[in-house]
């Protein structure tokens, strides 16, 4: 094979693409048309646990709709995948159904990036606003209309060890964990957890991990009442003293009383939780299907209601969108409403993973009742509180790293609590100035 | 994009060009319809969005709105200019160039010295350290990564053999900026290599020689010959790669994503960020003409380089 | 290869050190090629294990196996890879090699007004960095809803002033008689543009044809940006997007990323020289 063959092999290599391509991708990649009619293409950012569940759900449906074929893309989780799926709807190839958290769905709506759902499409296809979880429903509605089909809400759940909760004697008969309220009474079970391990009570990622730090601070501060931006984040309603308060306790837990570990990032925090060296563990509920695997003695519950106010807990929901596109034919309209019922029927598969459902044929269903220790958290989905609306927040967006690292700076005794109040401040100021893009 | 010229360009034997004044009959209307395609296409995908930039870089734009926006005046570069996370990620760009400009500079002169040297098996060396060169950068991230990866990668199970800790090569903010300059040394040094070959071959092997004649041992020689003699393609050497490690993104992008906790970020993602994820194209073509500067005055300082050594030819 | 002198105590002594300092070079420089090829190699050595076995430490394989590349090359994906990276290099190179061409024989073989001007407008185009350009141009694209077409990765790729650049200087270096006699017999610009210069002009047709298809095929930030439909995205960015898909399937990832290679190397080993002779000669680079 000399060059001249190996240039004739790559024209005809070249040729024959572009003869197969009468096909459509090529084709569509030279005349702009429409690619792919009558395939559903789905994108996600599910890994791990999740990811290998939500691949099974979408085997399923292919298994039932054999007619159908469906192309499922999974992407990086957090702002590479919300930046492509924006890319690709302004290059007006999206996918045709998206995986999104409801924190982030606001922004991709006002970029113009989403289709409403039309009740009567909904109801087409046996959805309707009464069958979803309230909170997460609403949660989804721009200016009374729909474009989010919540599939769960996952709040932050409090693992704990029930052997060493046993030996402190914090389960009931039952080998539940008792009922833990106030300030104190949480340090005061954190502390008898630690006398037994003799290294911490608790654990929750904190080193480069400002989500979780959010997640926390967002939710004994909601206890508390507090705010922290308003009018889609144009303004700071910071409340010091709620903040202060706080700040106050978790840095007692951490620098002051040692009960938590000051020093510690997402893996290194579930795994002294995993090794037994801790007796508490604060994360998303997600994680379940890692200390299912450990096969280590552990429960969930919710994360306590610590400052007494209205009960609520940090979460975000996955929702279903279908992005905007020009070329959208009532026919695939049908086609990805009826994958976003497909996965919806399977529920009780994702609940499986930790989530709440949200779709209450399964959520109210005694299947799902009896699904321990899943269901012990499931009042969680009516207390949620989510990240307040601004084109700038959302699950791993600006705004969660800017309160983390704050959050995270204070437990780790690099900031005082007030030094850290007016970092936010400062920060947040310049966020809250800045020109919305959307 | 660079270029330079060839040091064994024919010279021409015309009698020069009438001066840029001079203008026959009959050629404009052909030369403008023969340039038409290029200017055309370099009009609208070069020049226009470069002016575009310019244009957007004073408004509030934004990626998923129609039209400029408000306009911002200067205030997008104050911000910019004012914003911890822009100069960190220039400082990651220069870093990234610190890093990686010396060992792609020295290394690819010794290994090019040493091979001028050798006669025979020339073509397995150039096959070897210009392969890599070839490839994707996302093939070599893919390698690289899988080299990298905690306890399975081949350099990790390599350094816990020497009894070392297993350093985590991309995990840790210190360490991660090191592993991807490796990585890039290893891909990108066979360019480096071939130029300097390519110097080494023009010079007389009569100096050689000579020198020998005089007694010269071979260090002396690389140092009072070749090093000298190689001026002109280090000066060459050592711009281009300033000006490509400055545009540093696919790796950052691939193999660390700008991570652990932004600590690689070079500035072209830092622009990638900003527009497309924060939809803020108004700020990032402020950002962008920033870039867009740096790279202009070290390329004007290459091309006053090259301008000069053509004239001393 | 040395020249014959009489022989003296230090030019022997000289001579000797000068082959010793030579047969080190030699070690040294096959020590580090070696080294330069052992990540290559791991790689095709981890391809060609079971994904199971990839755990394993070791080079030598217990099953040696092309599983990895049956499953991608059935998969499809990579090949609707192939064909975007094929269509939008093929395209680009062509289209670069033509306009560039023509411009350069307008700039060096025409007298008209503001050649010079024209001249330097161009030359500017070799100092301004694409990269900085990848937001007014994806405004652009959107504007021109040319987006996830390949003419998006093709058309900013195409007004490359270097290339004109190259060209102009070997132009300007290939012999002015033979088209003046052209000229003479009554062919008109472009014929004498197409049927003398350019067949003279083989050798830097084939070094820039070469470098903008290499170039094109490597591109990862601009098409990142605009092809965004997995069906469309080219080798690098199908790989750089969607290797999550892979997990932790080491064998499958890297069989991916030698799919992706192949076309590249081929094209090296059989345009070697031509690839190494057109950086040497024109220092271009990406």
């Amino acid at each position: 094979m000399d060059r001249r063959t190996l240039l004739r092999g790559m024209l005809a290599g070249a040729g024959a693409a572009g003869l197969a391509g009468c096909s459509s991708p090529v084709v569509a990649g030279l005349a702009n048309t429409p690619l792919d009619q009558g395939t559903v293409e789905y994108w996600d950012l599910f890994g791990g646990g999740d990811g290998v569940r939500m691949q099974q759900m979408v085997a399923n449906y292919r298994a039932a709709n054999p007619g159908t074929p469906v192309q499922a893309v999974t992407l990086a989780w957090g702002n590479p995948y919300y930046t492509k799926l924006s890319l690709a709807t302004v290059g007006a190839k999206p996918p045709n159904v998206a995986v999104s958290h409801l924190t982030r769905m606001l922004t991709l709506q006002r970029g113009n990036l989403l289709q409403e759902l039309r009740p009567e499409d909904l109801a087409r296809h046996g959805m309707a606003p009464e069958m979803f979880n309230k909170r997460a429903w609403e949660a989804g509605l721009v200016d009374g209309r729909a474009y989010a089909i919540p599939l769960d809400t996952h709040p932050i759940v409090l693992f704990y060890n029930t052997d060493i909760c046993g030996e402190a004697g914090l389960l009931d008969a039952g080998g539940a964990l008792k009922p833990i309220e106030g300030p104190d009474a949480l340090a005061d079970a954190f502390a008898k957890a630690q006398q037994v391990t003799g290294q911490f009570g608790a654990t929750h990622g904190i080193d480069a991990d400002p989500a979780t730090c959010w997640r926390l601070f967002h939710t004994l501060y909601g206890q508390l009442g507090g705010e922290v931006i308003a009018d889609d984040g144009t303004r700071v309603v910071l409340d010091d003293a709620k903040a202060l308060q706080v700040l106050e306790y978790l840095r007692s837990l951490t620098v002051e009383r040692r009960l938590m570990p000051g020093s510690i990032d997402y893996q290194g925090a579930i795994a002294l939780f995993a090794a037994g060296a801790s007796g508490f563990h604060i994360n998303g509920e997600w994680e379940i299907s890692t200390f299912q695997t450990a096969k280590m003695p552990f429960g969930m519950t919710l994360v306590p209601n610590v400052f007494g106010g209205t009960y609520v807990v940090h979460a975000d929901s996955h929702t279903l969108v279908l992005p905007r596109r020009d070329d959208q034919t009532p026919g695939q309209l049908d086609l990805s409403l009826g994958f976003v019922k497909a996965l919806l029927d399977q529920s009780m598969n994702w609940a499986e993973g930790g989530h709440v459902p949200t779709w209450l044929p399964v959520a109210d269903s005694e299947a799902y009742r009896k699904l321990t220790p899943q269901s012990n958290y499931a009042a969680a989905a009516d207390a949620a509180v989510y990240d307040p609306p601004a084109w700038y927040t959302g699950s791993g967006s600006n705004f969660e790293n800017v309160m983390g690292s704050a959050v995270g700076a204070v437990e780790g005794g690099q900031l005082t609590p007030q030094a850290a109040i007016e970092q936010l401040r400062s920060r947040l100021s310049a966020l809250a100035a800045l020109p919305s893009p959307v | 994009m660079t270029v330079t010229t060839a040091p064994d360009r024919p010279v021409t034997g015309e009698t020069p060009l009438p001066p840029d004044t001079a203008e026959s009959p009959g050629h404009t209307r052909p030369a403008l319809l023969m340039m038409a395609p290029f200017l055309v296409l370099y009009l609208l995908f070069v020049i226009g969005p470069t002016l575009y930039m310019f244009l957007m870089s004073l408004f509030d734009t934004s990626l998923v709105r129609p039209g400029l926006g408000s306009f911002a005046g200067l205030r997008n570069y104050t911000e910019a200019l004012g914003d911890a996370a822009f100069w960190a990620s220039m400082w990651h760009t220069l870093w990234f160039t610190i890093l990686t400009t010396p060992p792609l500079v020295i290394l690819a002169f010794l290994l090019a010295l040493m091979a001028d040297r050798v006669r025979r098996g020339r073509w397995f060396f150039r096959l070897a350290f210009f392969l890599p060169y070839i490839l994707p950068s996302a093939v070599v991230a893919l390698i690289w990564m899988w080299m990298y990866t905690p306890e399975l990668g081949l350099l990790s199970r390599m350094v816990t053999a020497l009894g070392f800790a297993e350093p985590s090569w991309l995990g840790d903010p210190d360490l991660a900026m090191w592993s991807l300059a490796l990585t890039t040394v290893w891909w990108t040094l066979g360019f480096n290599f071939v130029l300097y070959l390519a110097g080494l071959q023009d010079i007389p092997r009569e100096l050689y020689e000579a020198a020998s004649m005089d007694g010269a041992g071979p260090v002396q020689q690389v140092r009072r010959i070749t090093v000298p003699m190689l001026s002109r393609t280090t000066s060459l050497v050592v711009v281009l790669q300033v000006i490509a490690s400055l545009k540093v993104f696919d790796q950052m992008y691939i193999m660390t994503s700008g991570g652990p906790n932004f600590s690689t970020r070079p500035a072209l993602e830092y622009i990638y960020d900003v527009s497309f994820t924060d939809f803020r194209v108004g700020y990032a073509s402020a950002v962008s003409t920033l870039f867009f500067l740096l790279i202009l005055a070290v390329s004007t300082v290459w091309v006053v380089l090259t301008r000069r050594q053509e004239e001393r030819l | 290869m040395t020249t014959i002198t009489a022989p003296t105590v230090t030019r022997e002594s000289v001579d000797r050190r000068i082959k010793l300092f030579n047969a080190t070079c030699a070690g040294v420089l096959i020590a580090f090629a070696v080294i330069w090829l052992v990540p290559i190699a791991w790689a095709v050595d981890t391809s060609i294990k079971p994904n199971s076995e990839t755990t394993n430490p070791t080079w030598a394989i217990q099953d040696p196996t092309l599983e990895s590349y049956r499953t991608l090359l059935s998969q499809g994906s990579i090949w609707n890879w192939y064909a975007s990276s094929f269509i939008t290099s093929t395209l680009t190179a062509a289209a670069t090699v033509l306009t560039g061409s023509m411009a350069a024989f307008a700039l060096s073989r025409m007298r008209f007004r503001f050649r010079w001007l024209i001249f330097w407008f161009v030359l500017i185009g070799i100092m301004i960095p694409q990269q900085a350009l990848i937001v007014a141009q994806f405004r652009e694209f959107a504007a021109l809803q040319l987006l996830n077409t390949y003419w998006a990765v093709v058309l900013p790729q195409v007004p490359a002033a270097i290339a004109v650049f190259i060209f102009k200087q070997f132009f300007d270096g290939v012999p002015r008689d033979l088209d003046e006699a052209a000229r003479v017999d009554g062919a008109g610009f472009f014929r004498t543009y197409w049927r003398v210069v350019m067949p003279l002009s083989r050798p830097v047709v084939a070094a820039v044809a070469i470098f903008t298809f290499v170039w094109s095929w490597n591109n990862l930030l601009w098409p990142l940006l605009v092809m965004t439909n997995p069906k469309l995205m080219t080798i690098p960015v199908g790989l750089a997007t969607v290797q999550g898909t892979y997990g932790i399937r080491y064998a499958d990832t890297m069989a991916s990323a030698i799919l992706g290679a192949l076309p590249l190397v081929l094209l090296f080993l059989f345009f070697q020289r031509r690839i190494v002779e057109g950086i040497a000669g024109t220092g271009l680079k990406g």
